[in-house]
């Protein structure tokens, strides 16, 4: 079967609203008007089918009933094709899908606008306060890893949102529940809820959320790609909190922030320097993927290669780090051979 | 690995096991083409993860970034160990031009987007709740069913949430008309499914509802 080249007389019908049909039609010579009822007005539109354009395209292809009366207003050569075909063809020519996804993707995105203005103000739900309850969901529900990814997102978008402090304990929860029990396990927790605080200790806690917001004000920073704006904050928890626990991450950003800034010879120092410091902290390999990173956009190959090997030895395979250190380990290898 | 594969594999990463992707509500800007693994969409309705749907290597997801920066209407979850391209507006037309099939792939997902958005519009538009509940009965039923069917009796795993959703409505204001049909022996209401005893009668139903506003 090859596509069919098909003669229409004059006032002749090629499909009519609501039949169903899996051909998709292409005007040749003529003239054919598209004949629909628009959905707001109900007003009837007439779209004259340019030579050399597709129609039928949607429904054939989703497979649903025909949106519009196609009517021939002069003698017509239309070519019918089957789906198969149609794909086969239109596979080949990558700008005539492109050109048709944006014909589409208008369609859509006007439709979508229809649709957004006749649903009731109330069912938009504010994403500020979405994305809290999602993590809230997930920490009741003791899926600390997602609860930690909702959290930390709150964090990245809303650094300064009304919620930001108890998005903080509550990824401090479930980073410590995942610790002691496990992903799925451990008690009950409770996410920080919009109560107010406790009469306990009021001060104490204000104090723990600044230098936090700082933090992830500052991390924000980092995915806005304002290295230097990112770097002056954490030097500023770095010098100014008692915190350790903030000392540490903030000077673990700062060596992310050189790395970025491409001050390599700094971010070797200050990883190195910080390694020494909390050899046990979590995020020690990921320290050693920038050192050896750095050496690597320094031309130091064959330290990199060697700090690289120590990433690998040191993270589980199924880590994203392992995947990229391995990665650019081969590179490096290859380079040499 | 294809050529494709080679092609595009700058622009590949990986999700570990169980990882989100991306999440509900979180303004998007990346979609992605599944390499291996699979991907499990999933929507917190009333305090239950619901899973909308589970995509296999080959299938698009989060593509309505491509359109508009709006927040995610959705969850991403990685079901195994996931490798996926992500794109976003800037590299799309590369993609695209690159690999016509997955335009077409695209293109396919959009026109289906057209035609649930129209529905939902149709619906949206009907001045009564009681049309409106029927007529969402009507767009479950065209999806589920081919066209001529025979039997006028159909059954459709959805709660009252779900038609509340689709129709527009408070739940509280939709159990209220399904348990009116109900007392009419229209439908029964279960736990997890619905009943339409004659599906045909609410077509009607909804025409002459569409009909008197014209």
């Amino acid at each position: 079967m090859s596509p069919k080249s098909v003669f229409y007389k004059a006032n002749s019908i090629i499909y009519f609203q609501g039949d169903i049909g899996d051909k998709v039609f292409i005007l040749n010579a003529g003239k054919v008007s598209l004949n629909y009822e628009d959905i707001e007005t109900g007003q009837e539109i007439h779209d004259l089918v340019k030579t050399g354009e597709f129609f039928g395209v949607k429904s054939a292809l989703g497979r649903f009933r025909r949106e519009e009366t196609a009517v021939v207003l002069a003698d017509s050569t239309v070519v019918a094709f089957s789906v198969p075909e149609f794909e086969q063809l239109v596979g080949k020519h990558g700008r005539v899908v492109l050109k048709m996804l944006k014909v589409f993707s208008n369609q859509l995105r006007r439709i979508q606008k229809q649709v957004q203005n006749l649903i009731h103000a109330e069912e938009h739900i504010n994403p500020e306060k979405g994305l809290f309850s999602i993590g809230e969901y997930y920490l009741s529900n003791k899926a600390y890893d997602q609860a930690i990814y909702a959290f930390k997102r709150y964090l990245v978008y809303y650094p300064s949102g009304s919620r930001a402090s108890d998005a903080i304990k509550n990824i401090e929860t479930a980073e410590s529940y995942l610790n002691r029990y496990g992903q799925g396990k451990g008690p009950d927790a409770a996410p920080q809820a919009a109560q107010p605080a406790p009469a306990g200790k009021p001060q104490e806690t204000k104090q723990l959320s600044d230098v936090a917001q700082t933090y992830y004000k500052a991390v924000s920073l980092i995915s806005q790609e304002k290295y230097d704006d990112a770097y002056n904050e954490f030097k500023a928890i770095v010098n100014s909190s008692n915190d350790e626990e903030y000392i540490s991450k903030s000077q673990y950003e700062m060596g992310r922030c050189l790395f970025y800034v491409k001050k390599y010879d700094n971010c070797i120092r200050l990883f190195t320097t910080w390694i020494q410091k909390y050899p046990k902290h979590p995020d020690v390999k990921d320290a050693l993927y920038f050192i050896a990173s750095s050496h690597n956009a320094m031309n130091n190959g064959d330290k990199a290669i060697s700090i690289f090997k120590k990433v690998l030895a040191l993270t589980p395979e199924t880590e994203s780090l392992y995947q990229k250190a391995r990665k650019a380990l081969r590179k490096l290898e290859g380079e040499k051979v | 690995m294809s050529s494709f594969d080679q092609m595009f594999q700058r622009f590949s990463k990986g999700f570990p096991k169980g990882s989100i992707i991306f999440c509900e509500y979180e303004p998007g800007d990346n979609f992605y083409l599944i390499q291996s693994g699979r991907v499990k969409i999933v929507k917190i309705i009333g305090n239950i993860e619901k899973t909308l749907d589970i995509l296999n290597p080959g299938e698009i997801f989060g593509e309505m970034a491509i359109l508009e920066e709006a927040p995610r209407s959705a969850t991403a979850i990685a079901m195994d160990r996931v490798q996926a391209l992500e794109f976003n507006r800037a590299n799309f037309e590369i993609l695209m031009r690159g690999n016509p099939q997955i335009a077409l792939k695209l293109m396919k997902l959009f026109i289906k987007r057209i035609y649930d958005q129209k529905r939902r519009f149709m619906i949206l538009t009907l001045d009564d709740t009681q049309a409106k509940v029927a007529d969402v009965f009507l767009m479950l039923a065209e999806k589920e069913l081919p066209a001529d069917r025979e039997n006028d009796t159909i059954e459709f795993k959805a709660t009252v949430d779900d038609i509340a959703h689709w129709a527009g409505i408070q739940p509280a204001e939709c159990r209220n008309v399904i348990n009116h049909f109900s007392q009419q022996h229209r439908v029964e209401l279960y736990n997890d499914r619905i009943v339409i005893r004659n599906i045909n009668d609410f077509d009607r139903f909804v025409k002459s509802r569409r009909k008197s506003k014209e």
